[in-house]
């Protein structure tokens, strides 16, 4: 046979095999001890001289087809050997997947987050205080003396021994300042207490405070900060108004209050002011040296005006399928 | 306070509307409340901030509005009226500093001008102000209260023994007032007194026997003046506020009194025929003097952020009464009007001028820069065990940090509580010394809205009477009624999950040689929970409740519950990331019979004893009693890894580890290789 119809019969025969078994007989005989290919470079021996070099190379091509073709169709074999191992690993991709379910963070623990990490981001240190704290630290200290009025305004828990329960974060200004001097940039979020249950009012609520210690503090200060957090808070488009009021340890004090975009009402949300003279001396500093601004809100009405609640004692009903939303 | 639109508007010119008037109020620092229709009229409710005695009357309000409007106002002026009888008692002012000042008149044989003349206007104005009408007399020098803010008393003469006076309680001494308890008068309360008794608590209630009744036939009418400090916290500390004593513990202007009394006899006299005293007044040398503050303008425009210009601060502080006295180079010294009781330091002058301009109308400053070291605090230390256990999938609570004491109780942890002197009710009187109690009443209310999986933690204060009264507390809770069913999963969720995520909590935090061990808290299930400890620290506690307590509570199924001790913890951080080694590590699998009294604590201990080298990694993977195993024993099946970073472990290495083991298990714990 010649080295051409050779290489016909040989294309020919891989286009008709379909299985290993068959494929292993064409090595056979092609390539085997007494196959077609190796029969032939057998034959070169007899060839003149002058021939052989071309003869070699015809026959090493012939032997590269070969293999071209073994491989080739070896590998289309593996591959449909592993489509068929597919199809019997199908699976249900609509049955649900196992139970992964995550937990939710307390409203109140996402509406303070989100206010702290606000604050965090501008530099301010977030601090904390007891809960359980004296008429000194809670009162006296923030220049709200025994048989001031203003006292009026907190409805205190006492303690049988004369303590308290904290009416607000306010108290955690002055350890703060006691413990680190000034300046200072500090976020107060934490549990406070007032004797006052209704629709709008539990005896426990979270408040956060902000204070700033510094040199040369000004109104303007404050009102750019307050600003800069509603418009993070609330949006950018919010109506703000800033109006006095009066808390004994800031003045001037202010009360500041958003307006409602759908009743039109102004909701306030938060107390604030220059710290007031006397607190900062009380806290150990100078008033000529330092001045300062503080501000104060209520995380409850926060979260209440954020996500729309409607009775802010569902967020102490610990309800699971309100907690899981 | 609640004012009547009409009689505050009465007195300026052109009528502004209501909802502006309002809003301008509100806007000053004397916030509205709300509006009320009334007879035609409006009554506004004004919620006033305790500093500003002066605005507790129409006048004090209309007089700051008419400052903000730069217009003015008009008053009624009082005029001489013909005394026809001698005021024949001595006034005696003895609490000096408390009262310095102390004017009344005697009034007898009154007598209706005309019938039903009495003034609607008055009858309104209280009914409007909700005080009760009570005597003609009473009604007049109320409204007169209303109008200027001056709070006035009409005694019955006749009652009255001999002279006035004005002085401290003595030891003993009581008055009734209002209702019929006798207060308990302490020495530091200011009273009126006749030679024989007190007859008022001064500025804050007239004494019952002394007080007018539609039988007295002479009247005292009394008008004076209270330092604040000696009316301030008195009537609270009897549990109720006045009138008066709202306006007296405020400050009401010393200049009044005398004013104020005689716009109320020029009232008495336009209704009634009657014969009346001179006023008679009595001050003495502690009356209070005209305060000075000193300021700049550039004290001014330093607070605010401003420039304002010194002829403007004096406009504007002169609209408010507060007029210049004297100019020191920059420095203004102002008078402070005697209604002002709030006004004392440069701060406060800063708000008034800011006031009258309009807090919206000052600038905001951006160039503020404070420089501190940062932290991170305790508090982003919580906020990380919350993401932790949010991603474990439990559901953060919130519970009230009271709680009704019986709970306590019920629990046997009402030990070393800490009770609420005034609570709002009982049920809320006592501070939790744990957060279990919370997170079994938030069990109950879920149970009973049909749940039956529940996987709840809270983070909060507990207290106690020890020492510290406070501490962070960590606590979970795991409920699974349902025996949880997932087409894909066997999950347990019991006593071992809930002690995995502890464990993983304490390496996420790298918590340092944590070890459990048969719990001390009577609470809990007595085999089937555990105390922590972190070194020899005592950390918290994980397990079941003791069924003898769960008789106590609403739920009759098993739940699983911790609570760990923040305080009592130190987290670490990662300090140093060591490479890992390039040789493999080598694993063999053990499987052994023991006696079911052998801990998995004893196994693990024998094991690192035995193979002290190359031992990496022990996982136990399977756990068996039963069928092929002899009665009182159990299977227990782990696989150990060894390796080393400085070679390849031969198997002959491996194979003396494994020899090891197996004979140390046998004697020390006669195990056997199964």
């Amino acid at each position: 046979m010649d080295l051409d119809a050779l290489k016909k019969s040989l294309e020919q025969d891989f286009l008709t095999i379909s299985s290993k078994e068959e494929l292993t007989a064409l090595k056979v005989k092609y390539l085997g001890k007494k196959g077609q290919i190796t029969k032939l470079s057998k034959a070169i021996k007899e060839l003149p001289s002058k021939e052989k070099p071309a003869y070699g190379k015809a026959i090493g091509e012939l032997r590269n087809l070969f293999e071209i073709n073994f491989e080739k169709f070896q590998d289309n074999l593996e591959i449909k050997s592993i489509q068929n191992l597919l199809e019997k690993e199908k699976l249900d991709v609509s049955l649900p997947g196992s139970f992964q379910t995550q937990g939710k963070l307390h409203p109140l623990t996402n509406t303070t987050k989100r206010i702290t990490d606000f604050f965090s981001a501008q530099g301010y240190l977030i601090e904390d205080g007891p809960e359980i704290e004296s008429d000194y630290y809670n009162f006296d200290a923030l220049n709200i003396p025994a048989d001031h009025p203003a006292r009026d305004m907190h409805d205190t828990f006492y303690l049988e021994n004369g303590s308290l329960l904290r009416t607000h974060t306010s108290p955690v200004q002055i350890r703060s300042i006691e413990k680190r001097g000034a300046p200072l940039k500090i976020i107060c979020p934490g549990k406070v207490y007032r004797s006052d249950a209704d629709k709008t009012h539990t005896p426990m609520f979270h408040q956060i405070e902000g204070l700033v210690i510094s040199e040369n503090v000004n109104f303007g200060h404050l009102k750019s900060e307050i600003m800069t957090f509603i418009n993070f808070f609330f949006g950018a488009e919010t109506k703000v108004r800033f109006r006095p009021s009066y808390f004994p340890f800031t003045e001037p004090s202010a009360e500041v209050d958003i307006m409602d975009k759908s009743s039109r009402d102004w909701l306030e949300i938060m107390g604030c002011g220059l710290v007031h003279p006397n607190v900062i001396e009380m806290s150990g500093l100078d008033s000529k040296e330092f001045s300062g601004f503080a501000f104060g809100m209520g995380v409850e009405r926060m979260a209440k005006l954020f996500y729309e609640i409607e009775d802010m004692r569902s967020l102490f009903s610990n309800d699971i399928k309100f907690l899981s939303q | 306070m609640k004012v009547l639109y009409s009689s505050l508007v009465e007195k300026i010119k052109t009528k502004p509307k209501i909802d502006g008037f309002c809003d301008d109020l509100t806007m000053l620092g004397i916030e509205v409340d709300d509006i009320q229709s009334f007879k035609g009229d409006k009554v506004i409710n004004f919620d006033l901030t305790p500093n500003r005695g002066d605005c507790f009357s129409v006048k004090g309000l209309i007089r700051d509005y008419c400052a903000l409007k730069n217009i003015t106002f008009s008053l009624k002026k009082t005029h001489n009226f013909k005394s026809t009888k001698v005021f024949a008692k001595k006034i005696k002012l003895s609490a000096k500093e408390a009262c310095s000042a102390y004017s009344a008149i005697s009034i007898s044989n009154l007598s209706p001008k005309k019938t039903n003349n009495f003034p609607k206007k008055i009858k309104n104005s209280l009914k409007a102000a909700g005080i009760q009408s009570i005597h003609p007399l009473v009604d007049i020098v109320n409204f007169i209260m209303l109008e200027t803010g001056q709070p006035m008393h009409v005694f019955d003469e006749d009652k009255i023994k001999g002279d006035l006076e004005v002085r401290l309680a003595k030891k003993n001494e009581t008055l009734q007032i209002l209702g019929d308890n006798d207060l308990e008068l302490k020495d530091d309360c200011l009273v009126i007194a006749d030679s024989k008794e007190p007859i008022a608590f001064a500025g804050i209630s007239g004494g019952n026997y002394h007080s007018v009744k539609k039988s007295s036939k002479n009247f005292l009418i009394e008008s004076a003046y209270f330092d604040p400090s000696a009316i301030k916290g008195k009537a609270r500390r009897y549990g109720f506020q006045t009138d008066a004593s709202q306006r007296f513990e405020r400050g009401v202007d010393y200049n009044l009194h005398e004013k104020a009394l005689a716009e109320a006899v020029n009232l008495i006299e336009e209704i009634y025929n009657g014969d009346f005293s001179k006023i008679e007044t009595k001050k003495n040398s502690f009356f209070p003097k005209q305060k000075i503050i000193k300021i700049s303008s550039e004290d001014i425009n330093k607070k605010l952020g401003t420039s304002l210009k010194e002829n403007l601060i004096i406009s504007i502080l002169k609209r408010l009464e507060i007029s210049l006295l004297e100019k020191n180079n920059s420095l203004l010294s102002f008078k402070i009007p005697s209604h002002r009781f709030d006004l004392s330091i440069k701060e406060d002058l800063v708000e008034e001028v800011a006031r009258i301009i309009g807090y919206d109308q000052l600038p905001e400053s951006k160039s503020l820069t404070v420089n501190q070291n940062y932290e991170v605090s305790e508090y982003q230390f919580t906020d990380s065990i919350k993401l932790f256990m949010k991603n474990k999938g439990f559901n953060e609570v919130i519970n009230y940090s009271f709680l009704d004491p019986k709970i306590l109780e019920n629990l046997s942890i009402s030990k070393n509580s800490i009770s609420l002197k005034n609570p709002l009710n009982k049920t809320i009187g006592t501070l939790r010394t744990s957060l279990l109690p919370s997170l079994v009443s938030n069990l109950e209310y879920n149970l009973k809205r049909g749940e039956n999986f529940l996987k709840i933690f809270e983070i909060g204060k507990s207290f106690s009477l020890d020492n510290p009264q406070e501490t962070l507390n960590f606590s979970g809770l795991l409920f699974d009624d349902e025996k949880f069913k997932n087409w894909n999963t066997n999950q347990k969720f019991d006593f071992f999950y809930l002690k995995g995520i502890l464990e993983d909590f304490f390496s996420e935090y790298r918590v340092d040689k944590v070890s459990w061990k048969k719990t001390k808290n009577n609470l809990l299930h007595p085999y089937a929970s555990a105390d922590i400890f972190a070194g020899k620290n005592f950390i918290g506690s994980i397990g079941s409740i003791n069924p003898i307590f769960l008789k106590n509570l609403d739920i009759k199924k098993p739940f699983y519950y911790f609570e760990i001790f923040l305080s009592a913890i130190s987290s670490n951080h990662l300090t140093r990331l060591k490479a890992s080694s390039v040789y493999p590590s080598s694993q063999r699998d053990f499987s052994f019979e023991v006696d079911n009294s052998i801990t998995f604590e004893e196994i693990q201990n024998c094991v690192k004893h035995s193979s002290k080298a190359f031992l990496q990694d022990m996982k136990i993977f399977d756990l068996y009693e039963g069928a092929n195993i002899k009665k009182g024993k159990k299977s227990i099946a782990f696989r150990l890894s060894w390796g080393s970073n400085k070679k390849t472990l031969s198997d002959a290495e491996i194979n003396k580890e494994a020899d090891l083991i197996v004979s140390d298990m046998k004697k020390k714990l006669n195990a056997v290789l199964r």
